[in-house]
Parts: structure tokens; C-alpha cells; sequence
């Protein structure tokens, strides 16, 4: 998700096929057609929902599964190859825009470098002392695995969730007064980089649940 | 409206395979003229290389056990490495063929499970067509939703090899979920439990208004009823030979029989508490035992309990409880195995629907598939996944994940790689799947080559190489050099899978011996037609010989002649044809003759000469 860069494509006023003015950017609302650039477009404005940290999930649900009735293979299985490579594209473009917005860390990560900030790859930090927790917890986990204390692990698990949603308030938190800040044309690149850190650490507890899950 | 050519949908089992179609009023599947519709999945081969399929070849088993292929289905897409383990259970000769792929060898001839698998499915196609009475060239093809990129592939070949155009491949219990979930109306979370004759499947789904949408899937390609019934026939070996001897070896021909015993114990066992087992070795020894289902699950119990181990990852990827599922779909003919139905009631705290044969579901959800492919069911949206995470082999041989396990699918993935020495032309690329951290735990796809890379100092190519996950959840791989804009080129060597030349040979050796085996149909018909004029000749000549001239009675005798001669000693059945229709016109003046008698008794006044001569041959 992080080397995909989010790209900017305005939505076409018109559709490349019956040339009609089109409201909605991935199908036309007359000829039902999906556009060519939906493939690259990104993911809020594919998906038609506002490019925000809160976002209503049930309203993404069904924008997903409205759009994925135009742009599915099975439903083009009889056209032209070129035209189920279209189709192919868009419907994969969709299911990676969900599935990325769909989850809030990844959402906060996608959103970030939409409003340019930088990516997981060109900045790894965590907010201070975050990794000296992480050590410790991951050796107090090895521990328990090797003794086979599933109550303990349990309890890790637990801890583990609760910094893992703690962390996602804070994000959300941040993203708020990001949006002010822009509001009032105050500095916001210090706000881009705190929530970068804050979702590095999220990535960094995901890692350690899923390790305690398999347990 | 133009009536649309039929999509069959094909559920390829490890121990049986049917066909269904969608119509009208639902999907329905293909029944043969006794009203049996499942096929076993069972090959025989004669000594002359005459092949019978299903039930016939099935009888054969214990009689030829080398050259009867059974369970092809776990060969499928492997390489003799994997399937190891199976070896010692399968009577036929299992060798390593291209690329150390697993192939059945048969009477001295190598086959790819490829082929074996197309003969099966040819059975169902020309049965569908039989029965629907019309050609079917189109198909969907159910694969257990766990099966890898190599399994599918290999599925999707058989059919080809089949002359199928397979338009998808479709996972075993998302069909099931299809065939269950067509007329609910209101929301559901539903646990699908797939245990068939050789693979396990558990899937979640979320189904609402028409959108089945997948969650997880989790499972085992190799555990089904062909493990259960090895525990039981591992049960009387041990006993055999600790009562009669340890010297005591098996042949392929005993261990076939024991395969039959131990299978029909398990059935027997679902309905009854004891099985009894009698198995005459001969000089006087007989093997007596009344096994009890007791005994039976304490055999299986591990292998159910790996099952629930399944549906528990599987909830886990879905993130939820078992408590969370409204619903849970029994499919496959394990699943009456009382044991696993209290194991499955157990986990989820509900008891399973099992209100559609647990041996039919599947095709009838393939068959609803090839409905919505058809553009027949517009309100339907399936959105499967993928069952394993697609990486690449990374420096240090570690497992670089791009697309992640139970992502849905289409999906794409992009990767930009470059060269590590100034002027490098070509990157080679390691394709895994699964879910180890490590490359070498991982399942090797496939090795790709990018080549036609501009000569560029060391890290200046950017390569950039995009993977797609197909509605199949089959990968397909393009790559472009983005300083130059060039495609880069893509050979992409299946680990164990057919490159497109192999296959493009098997297709070829397949049209002819089709070609072989209709010439060889229509000697046959031609020589039944030639039998059929010599006949009726035969008895025109009784009746009215007198009437012929000199000239035309030799004529004739020549023409007939020539027919019987080219009846015993020629196999070219257009040659025959020719001169069967040459002895009918020698026969013109007899016939027409014949033909006034009759009709002057019956239309008085109107001549023959209007009507066809010939005895009637169908051009």
C-alpha cells in the first residue's frame, strides 16, 4: 500500500463513450460505461467519499459494492479482451481502495500522503519511547510463548489492543486539528509528521498482535 | 432473443465430478439416462489403450489396479516432491515429469494429471451435451478455494485440454454458498465447511441482497475421506499381519480391494455403529472384524480436529467469533460423518444446514456462476479472494508479501525493481506464495525472467512489474522499464505447472487422436449402412431379378462386390462410402421398380420416377 503513491486525476466532465456530462468519475450515469481513468484515480475520489480520517463506513460499503456491479469481470466476460482489461483494472483498483480505506490505519496512511505528507518508507520514526515499550513487550511475549502460558499471552493480546486503539483515537485526534489548522491557514506539516509516527506505531502493534493471534 | 450457447458448471472432485446448468427456474445438474449425474473421477486404461471412465472404470479397480487412476485430483499442479506422502497409498505408478511435476504412468506412457483430469471432464462435457443436445465448448470449473496458483492453473489446463473454454475458475465453497444463499433475503454471516474426498475448505462469507462477499478462507488441499479411509486400512493391514504374519505384503491388486473395503466401512459406518470387515487372503486364512464407529473416530479425530483448527484461522482473518456466524453450510460427502457434524455443532454453537445433497451443492453453484457470467443473473456480485499472500523472493531469501491472503480479488499489486551490475540486461524473479516469513517455506510459483532491459549503469533501470490476481485467483505478470517506457518482457516458468508448449502438444496429440477416434466412429456407421444396402438389395434381387438387363445385373454384381470386399479389408470410411452409393445407383432400375409395385397399389397413376431412387443413404 505504501509504494503505491496516490495519484491525482480529476474526474472527466464528460464520458469518453456517449459523451454525456457525468456527475459520477468511475461510471457514466446514461450509458453505464466505466471510465478509462478510474484505474488512477485515488481512492477517496474513486470510491465518491470525502477525503477525511472519519469517514461513514456503511456509505464506503455501498459505494464499494455499487460501483463493483459495473466494473466486476463477471459481468464482461463475453466483451472484447480490451474491454475486460478495463474492466479487470477498475475492479482491482476498487477492491485495493476498500480494503485500504476500509481499515482505519491504512486509511490513515494513504490519507497522509494524499495531503502530502511523507510515506512509511521515507519516514520510519515512532513517537519517543514507543520502541523501548515494544522491546520490552515482545520479550515479555517470547516468554510466554516458550512457556506455553497461553493465560499470559492472552493478556499481552489484550494490552496490546488496547494501545493499537489508543493510538487510532490519537490519530484521529490529530487529523481533526490538521483539518482546523488548514481551516485557519495555520502550519500543518509538524501535524503531518506526528500522525506519520503515530501510524508507524500502529503498523509496529499490528505486527505484534498478529504474532500473539497465531499463538 | 438469439438463444446463448450453454455454460456448463463443472464440480472436478477428487472422488466424483458432475456437471449442472442454470435455468430458468434454477440450476439443475446433468443426470445420465438412469438418473445418476455423479461420475466418479476414476480413469481406466486396457492394454490396448482403450479408455473407460466413471462408474465402468471404477469396477475395473481391483482387477487392473496399476493402470486405474483414481484421486487425480491431488496430483494436480504438484510436483513429485509434494505428494510424497501419497505415494505409498496409490496403486498406479506416480513418476516425475517435466520440471519434476507429478505424472501418472500408465502402461508405460507418462500423462500429466493435466490430461487425466481433461478425460474426466470430457465425460461430463459430452454427457451435458447428450442431455441438452447441444455442443458445449464453455465452462466454469470448481477448485477447493485453497488450491494455489499452480493447482488452478493446472485445472484450468484440463479443461483447455478438454477443448473447454473455461471463462472461470470458481472456489468449491463460495459455489456451495452460491447454490445456498440465491433466494435469502435478509443479511447473514455463513461459515461454509467443505470437506471432500481429498481436500478440506473453510470460507466465511457475508451475504446481503444479492452480494456474497468472501471474508476468509482457510484449508488443506490434502485432507478428506482418502485419509479416513487409510486410517482404517491401515487398521486391518496391522491386524493382518499380526495375525497371519508380518511377512505379509501387499499388491497393487490387494491394496485396491483394502481401499474398497475401508471406504465402504466409513460409509456404513455413518449409518450404523459397527462395520463388519471380511477379507478372504486365501490358503485358508480369512480375515474377520467388526470394526465400531468408536474405534473409526478415534482414528479420525486428529485429522477433525486440524479441520476446526482451519475454521478457527479462518474466523480469525474475518475477525470474528464463532458465536458471530448465523449460519453453517455442510458440504462434501465427508461431511455425514456424524463425528465431524457434532465437531462443526460444537465449534459454532449451532447446528449445520445440510438441506441440498452435500455431493450436488457444488456443481449447482457452479452452474448459478455460469448463469451471472452469462449475463442472466445481473443482481448476483461475487466477490471471492485470495486464499495465500503473493510475494516475491526478496535479498537475504526472504518473503517480500504484495498482496496479502483474503484480499479480494481482482488485485493488483506493482513492484519496481532494478539491477544491481552496470549494463545488466535481464533480473530474474522468484514468485512465491504462502505465508512463512522465509522464501524456502514458502511455495515457489514460478521463476520470471525480465529481459530486454536497456543497458544502464547499476540501479538506473526502473522496472516497474505489476501482478494481477484475476477473478480466477490466477496470477498473471507484466512488466514495463519506466525510463524507456519499453515493455520489458515476462517468461514466467511454472515451477509445476505445463509451459504453453507442452500444452499446446498435449492439444495437438488430443485433436488427433479425436480425429483418430471419429474416423474410427464413422467406419463404423458407414459399415453398418453398407450392411443395411446390401441387404435390401439382396432382397430386391429375390423379388424382381428378372427385371435388370444383362448390363445392369453385372453392374450391379461389380458394385456389390466391391462393397463387400471393401467392407472386410478397408478402414478408409469415405472410400467405402463411395462405393456403397455406387452399388445403390446400380441398384436404381431394382428399386425404382419395387417402388411402382408399392405405389401403384397405393397412389395409382403417379410414377416413382418423381421420388428419390436410391435406397437411402444420408449424405
Amino acid at each position: 500500500m505504501d509504494k503505491n503513491e496516490p495519484s491525482r486525476v480529476t474526474a472527466p466532465a464528460k464520458c469518453s463513450r456517449c459523451h454525456a456530462e457525468i456527475p459520477n468519475p468511475v461510471v457514466c450515469d446514461y450509458c453505464k460505461s466505466v471510465n478509462p481513468g478510474a484505474a488512477v484515480m485515488d481512492y477517496f475520489t474513486l470510491l465518491g467519499v470525502p477525503e477525511t480520517f472519519e469517514i461513514d463506513e456503511s456509505e464506503l460499503r455501498r459505494r464499494y459494492l455499487t460501483l463493483s456491479r459495473h466494473a466486476h469481470p463477471d459481468f464482461h466476460v463475453q466483451e472484447d479482451p480490451e474491454v475486460q482489461q478495463l474492466h479487470l483494472r477498475v475492479s482491482s483498483t476498487l477492491n485495493e481502495a476498500y480494503q485500504t480505506l476500509r481499515d482505519p490505519a491504512s486509511r490513515a496512511a494513504y490519507l497522509i500522503e494524499c495531503l502530502g505528507g511523507k510515506s512509511m518508507a521515507e519516514d520510519k520514526s515512532v513517537p519517543d519511547g514507543f520502541l523501548a515499550t515494544m522491546m520490552m513487550m515482545r520479550e515479555e511475549l517470547e516468554e510466554a510463548c516458550q512457556d506455553g502460558n497461553t493465560e499470559e499471552c492472552k493478556r499481552l493480546g489484550k494490552v496490546l489492543r488496547t494501545q493499537h486503539d489508543g493510538l487510532l483515537r490519537r490519530i484521529g485526534e490529530l487529523f481533526e486539528q490538521y483539518q482546523q489548522a488548514v481551516a485557519c491557514r495555520a502550519v500543518t506539516r509538524g501535524l503531518l509528521a506526528e500522525i506519520r509516527q503515530q501510524v508507524n506505531a500502529v503498523s509496529y502493534v499490528k505486527k505484534l498482535l498478529s504474532r500473539v493471534e497465531e499463538k | 432473443m438469439e438463444k446463448q450457447p450453454t455454460i456448463l458448471g463443472i464440480d472436478l472432485g477428487t472422488t466424483n465430478s458432475l456437471g449442472a446448468i442454470m435455468k430458468d427456474a434454477g440450476p439443475e445438474v446433468i443426470a445420465d439416462a438412469d438418473g445418476e449425474s455423479l461420475v466418479p473421477s476414476v480413469i481406466a486404461f486396457d492394454s490396448e489403450g482403450k479408455v473407460t471412465v466413471g462408474t465402468a472404470a471404477r469396477a475395473h479397480a481391483v482387477e487392473n489396479p496399476l493402470a486405474t487412476v483414481f484421486s487425480i485430483k491431488r496430483l494436480m499442479g504438484r510436483s513429485l516432491s509434494d505428494v510424497r506422502e501419497d505415494l505409498t497409498h496409490l496403486p498406479y505408478a506416480v513418476v516425475a515429469g517435466p520440471r519434476g511435476s507429478a505424472c501418472v504412468n500408465v502402461n508405460g506412457q507418462v500423462r500429466a494429471p493435466q490430461e487425466l483430469s481433461a478425460i474426466v471432464l470430457r465425460e461430463i462435457q459430452s454427457r451435458a451435451a447428450a442431455a441438452l443436445g447441444e455442443q458445449i465448448t464453455r465452462a466454469v470449473i470448481t477448485v477447493p478455494a485453497y488450491f494455489d496458483d499452480a493447482q488452478r492453473h493446472a485445472t484450468r489446463e484440463a479443461g483447455q485440454l478438454a477443448g473447454l473454454e473455461v471463462l472461470r475458475i470458481v472456489n468449491e465453497p463460495t459455489a456451495a454458498a452460491l447454490a445456498y444463499g440465491l433466494d435469502r433475503q435478509t443479511d447473514a454471516t455463513i461459515a461454509v465447511y467443505d470437506l471432500g474426498g481429498g481436500t478440506f475448505d473453510v470460507s466465511i462469507l457475508h451475504v446481503s441482497e444479492g452480494v456474497f462477499q468472501v471474508l476468509s478462507t482457510n484449508g488443506d488441499t490434502r485432507l478428506g475421506g482418502d485419509d479416513f479411509d487409510r486410517e482404517l486400512i491401515d487398521l486391518i493391514t496391522g491386524e493382518i499381519r499380526e495375525r497371519f504374519g508380518r511377512e505379509i505384503t501387499f499388491g497393487p491388486a490387494t491394496r485396491q480391494a483394502l481401499r474398497n473395503f475401508a471406504e465402504a466401512a466409513k460409509i456404513r459406518l455413518s449409518q450404523r455403529e459397527t462395520a463388519d470387515v471380511r477379507i478372504d487372503l486365501g490358503d485358508g486364512r480369512v480375515y474377520t472384524r467388526a470394526i465400531t464407529r468408536e474405534e473409526f473416530e478415534a482414528r479420525i479425530q486428529s485429522h477433525v480436529d486440524h479441520t476446526l483448527e482451519h475454521c478457527r484461522r479462518a474466523l480469525s482473518d474475518a475477525k470474528l467469533t464463532a458465536s458471530e456466524i448465523d449460519e453453517v453450510i455442510l458440504v462434501g460427502g465427508s461431511t455425514r460423518i456424524p463425528l465431524v457434524r457434532r465437531a462443526v455443532e460444537e465449534l459454532f454453537q449451532r447446528r449445520p444446514y445440510t438441506a441440498i445433497d452435500p455431493d450436488r451443492v457444488v456443481a449447482l453453484g457452479a452452474a448459478v456462476q455460469a448463469g451471472i457470467l452469462a449475463g442472466r443473473k445481473r443482481d448476483t456480485l461475487l466477490l471471492d479472494v485470495t486464499p495465500l499472500s503473493l510475494g516475491i523472493e526478496t535479498l537475504g531469501g526472504a518473503m517480500g508479501k504484495l498482496i496479502m491472503r483474503n484480499s479480494t480479488i481482482p488485485r493488483t499489486a506493482t513492484e519496481t525493481f532494478t539491477t544491481s551490475v552496470d549494463g545488466q540486461t535481464s533480473v530474474d524473479i522468484n514468485i512465491l506464495q504462502g505465508e512463512r516469513e522465509l522464501a524456502e517455506d514458502c511455495r515457489l510459483l514460478g521463476k520470471f525472467q525480465l529481459t530486454g532491459i536497456p543497458p544502464m549503469p547499476a540501479g538506473a533501470p526502473r522496472i516497474q512489474v505489476t501482478f494481477l490476481i484475476d477473478a480466477n485467483g490466477i496470477l498473471n505478470v507484466s512488466a514495463r522499464e519506466e525510463r524507456s517506457g519499453r515493455a520489458a518482457a515476462v517468461q514466467v516458468t511454472p515451477a509445476a505447472g505445463l509451459t504453453k508448449e507442452e500444452i499446446g502438444r498435449v492439444v495437438k496429440e488430443s485433436v488427433r487422436h479425436a480425429r483418430r477416434d471419429m474416423t474410427a466412429h464413422r467406419l463404423i456407421d458407414v459399415r453398418n449402412e453398407s450392411h443395411r444396402v446390401l441387404g435390401a438389395i439382396d432382397k430386391a434381387l429375390a423379388n424382381a431379378a428378372d427385371i435388370l438387363t444383362d448390363e445392369q445385373r453385372r453392374k450391379l454384381d461389380a458394385a456389390v462386390e466391391r462393397v463387400r470386399t471393401l467392407m472386410d479389408t478397408n478402414d478408409d470410411p469415405d472410400e467405402l462410402y463411395r462405393a456403397m452409393r455406387d452399388a445403390n445407383d446400380a441398384a436404381g432400375p431394382l428399386t425404382r421398380y419395387q417402388m411402382d409395385e408399392v405405389l401403384s397399389k397405393t397412389f395409382r397413376g403417379k410414377s416413382a420416377k418423381d421420388l428419390d431412387p436410391r435406397i437411402g443413404t444420408e449424405e
